[in-house]
């Protein structure tokens, strides 16, 4: 379905596996990109551990480790763009 | 961004020169260039807190959009309500009752994103209720 960067509904979802931990860092870069689109959800889930994006501190409480799959799930302004980011902030080697 | 100059800044009040500038650091890598100024220990660099480094760091992390104090132990609290009553009515710099690390993570990571100082007080404020894992 395409969706035009105006479309609040819109959805965008990446499965990503995670190259190393999500330690602190990643997850401060992606509470800022919430940060940033307030009018945009990231959601993350990864096995029973879920936590909005903007949660820094729930984001680090998922505790997950290197070879995890985590589900982006986008939702609002931006979504694709979004979505994209956060799973480039998931997988970037650095952090 | 908030109508106001600056990002909201933070000042990390410990009894620990290394223990408030090493939070601030990590804090201010984790928010990604958030205003973390640290207040610990005495005048002479010993354990304990001092009203003068706390009013100097206000003043360094003040850029008009409010200042959050975040306090390690209880006394701290008594040393940065000292400052709030002798800056009376001058400073927008306001007292959070957080956990210190977690407390100063939440309240960089909002003040970094440009939240205003209310939103950076309860980003702070939830950290307490926050799960470590």
């Amino acid at each position: 379905m395409p969706q035009s960067s105006e479309d609040s509904d819109a959805l965008a979802e990446r499965v990503v596996v995670l190259p190393k931990a999500l330690h602190a860092r990643p997850a401060g870069q992606l509470a800022r990109l919430a940060g940033r689109h307030k009018e945009t959800t990231i959601q993350l889930v990864a096995g029973e551990k879920k936590a909005n994006a903007r949660g820094v501190l729930a984001v680090m409480a998922m505790g997950a480790v290197a070879g995890t799959e985590v589900t982006v799930t986008v939702t609002g302004p931006d979504a694709d763009a979004v979505a994209d980011e956060a799973a480039g902030i998931l997988t970037a080697a650095e952090g | 961004m908030t109508e106001g100059i600056g990002l909201v800044g933070i000042v990390l009040i410990s009894h620990s020169s290394a223990l408030a500038e090493g939070a601030a650091e990590l804090v201010q890598q984790i928010s990604g260039g958030a205003t973390v100024v640290p207040a610990g220990g005495t005048e002479d660099g010993g354990l304990g807190t001092s009203t003068d480094k706390i009013e100097a760091a206000i003043e360094d992390a003040d850029a008009g959009s409010g200042v959050v104090l975040i306090p390690d132990l209880g006394s701290a609290v008594l040393s940065a309500r000292s400052v709030l009553a002798d800056l009376a009515g001058e400073t927008t710099a306001r007292l959070v009752d957080a956990p210190f690390v977690e407390g100063a993570v939440a309240a960089a990571v909002a003040a970094g994103s440009g939240a205003d100082l209310d939103a950076v007080i309860a980003a702070a404020e939830e950290a307490r209720d926050a799960a470590k894992f």
